[in-house]
Order: structure tokens, then C-alpha cells, then sequence
């Protein structure tokens, strides 16, 4: 059965204003992000962080993994930072560029925490738009699955995994990947739940669209301002997450490096006074992730002003 | 000397952007047993004139004036001698009878607390005085129910409930906020007739604030018209609708759907209720009255006495369509 | 409530057991063996070995005794590395000293995060609730593993007061540094939950309706509105008792208590893989049991899902 033509019309001309209404609300949102100083100096703060972990390696006078054996034994007054001996950072206790290290890490802190936000975004996403779009037991289903995970402490799964298959970034992104997109498949499952009642989704069911083609075409695209917000927040979880498995020395090996096996190893030498071993790493992962939860909260007051 | 005495209240809110002046000097009083209907439309003021005599203003919210009870001054009393006064002299029921009651506990607890609270009595006595009410409001099967959860009961039992709640103490003056707002028409015309047997029955004074004209006809002796956070008009209730003194009451009469006469179109008011943070300098109501002078805009109307009813309106009693 | 319990058991039992099955097919699936060293052994001793340990009988007669075993004696068999200890013996050592300073981790997260969220929401907009914002958003960027360094330095090598690490059957100087840095990111967002959800309350109407029947308000909060601003914080412990047992291996770690979690590390790195799976099924029973419990409670404060 064909609908109606006259509601085809007046449905076209409803998603005519949503659209001009949508764009308008971008618009709103980046105003209100803008107004937000926290957010936007967090914003640049995350961006000079981001030029610091790509171009930084510019600026080191070593390379990352060079041993300075001249060092090894009187760290504590040769290799503290320094513009002289161009150990801006210093050196850490094997004598390699703290400098060169903490870019090292900053960028793979960072890459890990974006791979996991997009793994979530993508996996999550589909997921839970599925779930809610299909509802009924199809959603019964798919979400006690995500219940019965997150019950599960994947912590120590993924050290078992790290153990059993071996230490590797790989390994590292398949086990942050797991368990990410758990939370933001139910994020995106209520929201579908809402969306799917709108008139366009109802129309474009109607006119016997594809429901694959229903949820990427109509359902996705209006998850987008949820997905960005909470994409935002779970980076700095998710660079907390790894460093935590570098902290206890199973995540990134040596010689590459991240900002938790730095703070690791700063940790173990604060006790001889080499301070600047843990207080730069440290700087750099606290600020990083300040800078994150201050940018997703203004993005979630920009997109959702309700619930300020 | 009224039982409760409003003197020149104003409430203004702070927000981030202006202040928000929601009742900008209005003064009226109400007898011992009367029924008093405060009318009009959303924001004109009419709830949070209430609310500050309860002191239940939102946190952002101040009142200056004066709200004489039995002498006392609500507005500037401590908050220990105001708890003694709520729900035990004055009571109040809401709009919304869905939220109103707290979800989370049973409606045993809910009403027993507030004897147990002015009255000491125990818990079990309080249960079965509560019950008792329940009856009075005509629950059906009243004490089993009485240990339910809200959800548990229909918008219209809720109401009831809330009623039977606010008159545990046999207050003296009920205040009634859109009682039947939320409510269906017929469950609407069950809660006024209960609310009506309540007032025969413990002699409770109640200020009933609505915007349906509908309702206080056939319920409240005088009846206070307000707009923009002021009176505009106030009068016994049968001689302000047959005469309505003020282009606003007649606007809002116009506007009330009648079966006995066969208009084709509904009367309605043209414009937009005010902006609040930014009222006219003169009459709140110039910028919408059909029968706007000259001075209306620059000069507020005094409320002038004449005889039982008092107006604020420059335009002459006898031209007012 | 029987029955709403009967049916939350019907998903948490399926749960472990997968839970069991997955962690031994992962160590199944582990290339090479468990005694697989520098050093090979004979192949002789080497099946000895297996024998004993019964890694010599086909997969699914390994999994069906492993899976019977844990559940219907709670063994979890030898250790693979050393051979005076079984994996029982391992929790029974560890477990007590990481179920002691969790246990007062998780007490001081919940109530002071709750009093803090309480009181910043009661006075909203004044300098306690700018406080209150203040701690929970400068928390968030103090994991354990940065808290625990940050108090080293601090309460042991700066002032002295504390002793760096050890248990010492847990007296109280032992303690602090443990329990502070595990609890101090809950506690943060267990108290930035309750101000939020407690300001979202205390403008409900019922609320007003509460006010007005001339409650006081220290009453109109504990018994109106404390139970409904209970529950996001509520659905959050779960998360942040998967979050604490977590954190006791960073914790066991950098202050020496000794924990499982110390066992956990030292299994991961000697391959000991009795030991990691013995202790992932145990942490993962309890999270399922704790869950079972918060979720019980849910319910019985919320007379909306009841049953």
C-alpha cells in the first residue's frame, strides 16, 4: 500500500523544517560552546598537545630509544632537564631523552584513546541503533548481551588475554575495543528509541525502505550529537584505561612507550629526588585529560542545553 | 478582620540574564469560610502568589509585601513558626496530581506524617485518621488502599488523595493551584463537587486559582482577576460576569465556549501573554486591549474601590465592551 | 520479589559460567604450554608434568573437570609454578588483605562522595558546592595509579608520616595510603552523581508538596528525597566496584599490601595461568554478585519496577 501522497507532502515539508531547524541548531550549539571559555581553552590546549605529540620529535635533539651511557650512574645531577645538554625533560634512569620519551607517549596516549573512542563509536553505535530500531526481542536480546558484559571485570580478562597471546599494541586496541563500546551501545539504543517514532522514520518504514538502509540513512545521522559528546568522554577514559595496563608494565613495550609506563617508571626513581621523571609525564596525562572532560562537558551543554 | 490579608506582595526572580518581576503589588484578603477564585491566564502571576504566601517560591525566588495571618506576617516569620502554620492552618494542593505525591513511598506514610508531625499522634492512629479521610474524599475501599504506592492509583484518585492529604489538620484556608488542570473533564467535575462538599462540611475558606471561567462560576463567591502580575479586577462572581468593568474579564469571558448561544467563532485575545522581565510602563494588558487610550501605555491604573468590586482601568465603567 | 530475584539469578549463573569457559579456552588457545621455559625440558619429564597436572586429556574432559571442580568444591586447582600451593591457597592469602582495604575504600567512596553531593546540592551555590565541583572534577583526573605516587611522595618521603608499603595484618598506618587512593576517583563521582541527581529531586513537585505539609527540611530530604536521589548513584556502584577491584592490583602493586592483585601481576608475568584464571572467575563472581545485590536493592527502592 502506498501512503497517502498528501502525507508524503506534508512529512517532506516537516523534514524540510527539521532540516532548516537542525542546521540552526548546530549553529546554536557552536555558539554556546564558544560562550563556554573552559571549553574552548581546553579546545586549544588539546590541540597544542596534539602538535606537541606530532611535532615535538622535531624539537628532540635524541632519539627516543638512544642510551646515553655516560649518564647511567649520575642521573641525578647530569641528567636533570636542562636546555645545555638539550635533555629538555631530562633523562630518564637509563639515560634515554625524557623529551624525545614523553612525545613518544603522548602520542600513543593519544592514539590509543581515539582508536577506542572510534571503535566505540562504530561498533557502539550500530549496535545499539539496531537493538532499539528492531526492539521487541530482537533489543531483549542484544541488550542483556551488553548487560551480561559489562558485568564481567574486563580488566582482568585482558590481562589474561596480554599473558596468553603476548604483549602487543594489537592486542591492546582488540581489548580496549571489547569493552568501549558497551556503554554507548546503550546510549544509542535509548536514543533510537525516540527517533525511530519521528515521522521520517516512520515514512521511510512505510515506503518499504531497507532497514539497514533505515538506520544508516535516518536513524545514525541523528545520533550524531549524542555519539560526538560521548565520544569526547570516553578518550580520556579510555587513555586511562591503557595507561593503567602500561602501568603495571603490560601494555606498550619498551622501547616504545606511553604516559602511563612513564609515570610508572617516574614512580619507582621519585624516591632518589628525580622529580622531573615523574612530573612531566604526569603534567602531560593530567592536562590531557582535564582538557577532554572540559571539552566533552561543553559539548553536551552546547548540544543538550536541557540538562545543564 | 480577613482571615488572610495580602498587602501590596511583590515576587521577583533572578536570573542570569534580568530579574523576572512575576506579582508586582497586588493586595486582597479573604474571609473566614469564603471562596475566593484568583483568575487568569498562564503568567499572570496567579500560582506564584501563592507560592509566596506558602513560602514555596524556586530558590531564585524573593517576596516583599506583606502576608498577614492571624497577625502573623508568612512572609517574614521564622521558618519554624511557618512549618507550624503549613498544612496545619493553611494547606495546598497543585496542578499536577501525577507528581505531586512522592513516588517512593506509600500513601500510608505520606498522610500519617503529617499528623504524626502537627498533631503527635502515633503512627497507627495517624493511619486510621487518614483512612477515615480518604473516605471523606470518597475513595473506594479506602483502608486497604491506603498502604498502595501513588502509581498504583488513577490522576483523578490522586487528587483526591492530595485533597484528603492537605485537610488531615482541618486547616482554615485551603489553597487550591489548577486543581482540574490535569485532569479529564468528568474526573474534573467529581473533583470540584468534592472539593465543594469539603468547604460545606469543615467550613475551610479556599483559594481556588484557575484560568477556567467554567470552574468558578458555579464554586467561588468572589472572584480576583489578574494579569501581568497585577489585579486588573475583583468583584463578587455573579456580578463580575454579568458586568465585567474591565476589557480584560470581558475578553476572557468572550473567549469561554457557551452552548446557549450559536456563535459560529470563538472570541479569543489577540497577542501574547508578557514578557515579564519587560512589562509596558503603563497597563500590562495596553499592548493586547482592544480599547486602548491614549495614557494606557504611559500610565499605570491605580486599583480604585467601588463599593464590592475594585477595578484598574482608565477607560470608564460604562464604555467597557 | 522471589520471582524477580529467581529470574536476575537465571542471568548471573549463565554469566560465570561463560565467564569460566571463556578464560579456560583462552588458556587452552595460549600458544605453548604453561611449562614452556628458556630452558625446554625433556620430553619425558615434560609429560610427567602434563600428566600430573592432567593437561594430557582431551580439551573437553579438561574443561567439563575444571568447570566441575570450581563450582561444586569452589578448587581451582595447582598452581603452575609452584608446586607447595594451590590456587586456593593463593586467595586465601590475598584475599582477606584486598577484601579489607576494598571493603574501606568502598565505605569511604560511598559516604563521604554521598555527604558531599548532599551537602553541595542542599547548598547550591555557595562555596561548599563550588568545593564539592571543585574535588569531584580535580578527582577525575587522579586515577588510582596517580593518586598512589602523589601520596608516596607526599605523607612518606616528604613528611614521613606513613610507612611506604606492607600490610602488617592491616593496622591502620598501613591502610590510609591504600584506601585514599583507591576510594578518591569514586568518591569524586559518586558525589558529583548525588548533587546532581539530589538538585533534580529537591525541584520535583513532590518535593514542594513535602514543604508544604510543614515537614523541616533537614526531614523533607531524608525521608522525601533521599531515596529517589539514591538511585543513579545506586546504578553507578556497580561500575565503581568493578573500578575498585580493578584498582587493587595497581594498588597491591605500588604499596606492597600483597592483595590478589599482587598475585595476579606476578601470575601474568610468571605465566601462571591457574592462578590469573583462579582469580579473574573469583573477581568476576563477585561482580556478578555484587551486581545481583544492587540490583535487588534497586528494586526494592523503587516501587515502580517492582517484580
Amino acid at each position: 500500500m502506498l501512503p497517502n501522497p498528501a502525507t508524503v507532502e506534508s512529512v517532506a515539508e516537516a523534514m524540510n523544517m527539521a532540516e532548516i531547524k537542525g542546521r540552526s541548531l548546530w549553529a546554536d550549539a557552536r555558539q554556546r560552546f564558544l560562550h563556554n571559555k573552559a571549553a574552548v581553552v581546553s579546545l586549544i590546549i588539546l590541540a597544542l598537545v596534539g602538535a606537541f605529540a606530532l611535532f615535538g620529535g622535531l624539537l628532540a635533539q635524541y632519539e627516543n630509544d638512544f642510551v646515553d651511557f655516560t649518564l647511567i650512574g649520575s642521573n641525578a645531577y647530569k641528567g636533570v632537564p636542562s636546555l645545555e645538554t638539550s635533555h629538555y625533560f631530562g633523562t630518564d634512569n637509563s639515560g634515554r631523552d625524557l623529551f624525545a620519551r614523553t612525545v613518544q607517549g603522548t602520542g600513543i596516549s593519544l592514539m590509543v584513546g581515539i582508536v577506542g573512542a572510534l571503535v566505540a563509536v562504530v561498533v557502539g553505535t550500530l549496535y545499539g541503533a539496531t537493538a532499539g530500531y528492531f526492539g521487541g526481542r530482537v533489543d531483549g536480546v542484544m541488550m542483556r548481551i551488553v548487560d551480561v558484559l559489562m558485568s564481567i571485570p574486563f580488566m582482568f580478562v585482558l590481562i589474561l588475554m596480554l599473558v596468553i597471546f603476548g604483549r602487543s599494541i594489537f592486542m591492546l586496541f582488540l581489548g580496549i575495543g571489547l569493552i568501549s563500546w558497551l556503554d554507548m551501545a546503550r546510549i544509542a539504543r535509548g536514543q533510537t528509541l525516540t527517533i525511530k517514532n519521528k515521522e521520517f522514520v516512520e515514512v521511510a518504514h512505510a515506503t518499504g525502505v531497507h532497514p539497514v538502509k533505515i538506520i544508516l540513512r535516518h536513524i545514525v545521522p541523528n545520533l550524531l550529537g549524542i555519539v560526538i559528546v560521548y565520544a569526547t568522554l570516553l578518550v580520556p577514559n579510555m587513555i586511562i584505561f591503557e595507561s593503567f595496563i602500561s602501568f603495571l608494565g603490560l601494555g606498550v613495550q619498551e622501547p616504545a612507550t606511553s604516559l602511563g609506563a612513564l609515570i610508572n617508571e617516574g614512580s619507582s626513581t621519585m624516591q632518589y629526588g628525580y622529580y622531573w621523571q615523574i612530573a612531566f609525564p604526569l603534567f602531560f596525562f593530567v592536562v590531557t585529560i582535564f582538557a577532554f572532560f572540559f571539552v566533552g562537558d561543553g559539548l553536551r551543554d552546547a548540544l543538550d542545553p536541557k540538562d545543564r | 478582620m480577613p482571615l488572610l490579608e495580602i498587602d501590596n506582595l511583590r515576587v521577583s526572580f533572578t536570573t542570569a540574564d534580568s530579574d523576572v518581576n512575576a506579582v508586582n503589588g497586588v493586595s486582597f484578603g479573604i474571609d473566614k469560610g469564603e471562596t475566593l477564585a484568583i483568575v487568569g491566564e498562564s503568567g499572570s502571576g496567579k500560582s506564584q502568589t501563592a507560592f509566596a504566601i506558602m513560602g514555596l517560591l524556586a530558590r531564585n525566588g524573593h517576596a516583599t509585601g506583606a502576608a498577614r495571618f492571624d497577625g502573623q506576617d508568612l512572609l517574614s516569620i521564622s521558618k519554624r513558626d511557618l512549618n507550624k502554620i503549613r498544612s496545619r492552618e493553611i494547606a495546598m494542593i497543585f496542578q499536577d496530581p501525577m507528581t505531586s505525591l512522592n513516588p517512593y513511598l506509600r500513601i500510608s506514610d505520606q498522610m500519617a506524617e503529617v499528623l504524626m508531625l502537627h498533631k503527635g499522634m502515633s503512627k497507627r492512629d495517624a493511619i486510621n485518621e487518614s483512612a477515615h479521610m480518604l473516605d471523606a474524599v470518597r475513595i473506594p475501599d479506602a483502608r486497604a488502599r491506603i498502604s498502595m504506592f501513588p502509581h498504583e492509583f488513577s490522576g483523578g484518585m490522586r487528587q483526591r488523595i492530595m485533597i484528603a492529604m492537605a485537610l488531615l489538620c482541618q486547616p482554615r484556608l485551603l489553597i487550591a493551584d489548577e486543581p482540574t488542570t490535569a485532569l479529564d473533564v468528568t474526573v474534573q467535575a467529581q473533583i470540584m463537587q468534592v472539593l465543594s462538599d469539603i468547604r460545606s462540611n469543615f467550613g475551610t475558606a479556599v483559594i481556588l486559582i484557575t484560568h477556567d471561567l467554567g470552574v468558578v462560576a458555579g464554586f467561588c463567591d468572589r472572584t480576583l482577576v489578574m494579569y501581568g502580575g497585577q489585579i486588573m479586577e475583583e468583584g463578587p462572581t455573579d456580578n463580575l460576569f454579568a458586568n465585567p468593568s474591565h476589557p480584560y474579564t470581558s475578553g476572557l469571558l468572550r473567549a469561554v465556549p457557551r452552548l446557549d448561544r450559536d456563535d459560529a467563532k470563538l472570541a479569543t485575545i489577540a497577542g501574547e501573554p508578557p514578557d515579564m522581565s519587560r512589562l509596558p510602563a503603563g497597563c500590562p494588558f495596553s499592548p493586547r486591549c482592544a480599547q486602548v487610550l491614549d495614557n494606557c501605555r504611559a500610565e499605570r491604573p491605580l486599583l480604585e474601590t467601588d463599593g464590592t468590586r475594585r477595578r484598574a482601568c482608565h477607560l470608564p465603567v460604562h464604555e467597557v465592551a | 520479589m522471589f520471582s524477580f530475584v529467581a529470574r536476575r539469578l537465571a542471568v548471573a549463573i549463565p554469566t560465570l559460567l561463560i565467564l569460566i569457559v571463556v578464560s579456560f579456552v583462552l588458556m587452552y588457545a595460549a600458544p605453548g604450554g604453561p611449562f614452556n621455559s628458556e630452558r625446554p625440558l625433556p620430553p619425558a619429564v615434560l609429560a610427567n608434568i602434563e600428566a600430573k597436572y592432567g593437561l594430557d586429556q582431551p580439551f573437553w574432559k579438561q574443561i567439563v573437570n575444571y568447570v566441575a571442580s570450581v563450582v561444586t568444591q569452589f578448587d581451582f586447582g595447582p598452581s603452575f609454578q609452584y608446586k607447595d600451593r594451590s590456587v586456593n591457597d593463593v586467595i586465601a592469602q590475598g584475599f582477606p588483605v584486598t577484601l579489607t582495604y576494598g571493603f574501606w575504600s568502598f565505605v569511604v567512596a560511598v559516604t563521604i562522595g554521598v555527604s558531599l553531593g548532599v551537602a553541595a546540592a542542599i547548598k547550591h551555590n555557595t562555596w561548599l558546592d563550588y568545593l564539592a565541583v571543585g574535588i569531584s572534577i580535580g578527582a577525575q583526573v587522579l586515577p588510582n595509579f596517580v593518586m598512589a605516587p602523589i601520596l608516596l611522595l607526599i605523607f612518606t618521603l616528604w613528611l614521613g608520616w606513613l610507612p611506604g608499603g606492607g600490610w602488617n595484618g592491616g593496622q591502620w598506618p598501613y591502610l590510609i595510603m591504600p584506601v585514599i587512593a583507591l576510594s578518591t576517583s569514586y568518591m569524586a563521582s559518586i558525589a558529583r552523581i548525588t548533587r546532581s541527581s539530589m538538585l533534580e529531586v529537591l525541584n520535583a513537585n513532590f518535593i514542594r508538596t513535602a514543604r508544604a505539609k510543614g515537614l523541616p527540611m533537614r526531614r523533607v530530604i531524608w525521608k522525601h528525597a533521599m531515596k529517589p536521589a539514591m538511585l543513579p548513584v545506586l546504578s553507578y556502584l556497580g561500575p565503581a566496584f568493578v573500578g575498585m577491584i580493578t584498582g587493587s592490583v595497581i594498588i597491591d602493586v605500588f604499596f606492597s599490601t600483597g592483595g590478589i592483585g599482587q598475585f595476579f601481576v606476578n601470575s601474568a608475568f610468571n605465566r601462571d595461568y591457574s592462578v590469573i584464571m583462579g582469580i579473574t572467575i573469583l573477581v568476576g563472581a563477585l561482580t556478578i554478585f555484587f551486581n545481583l545485590v544492587v540490583d535487588i536493592l534497586y528494586a526494592w527502592i523503587d516501587p515502580k519496577i517492582r517484580y
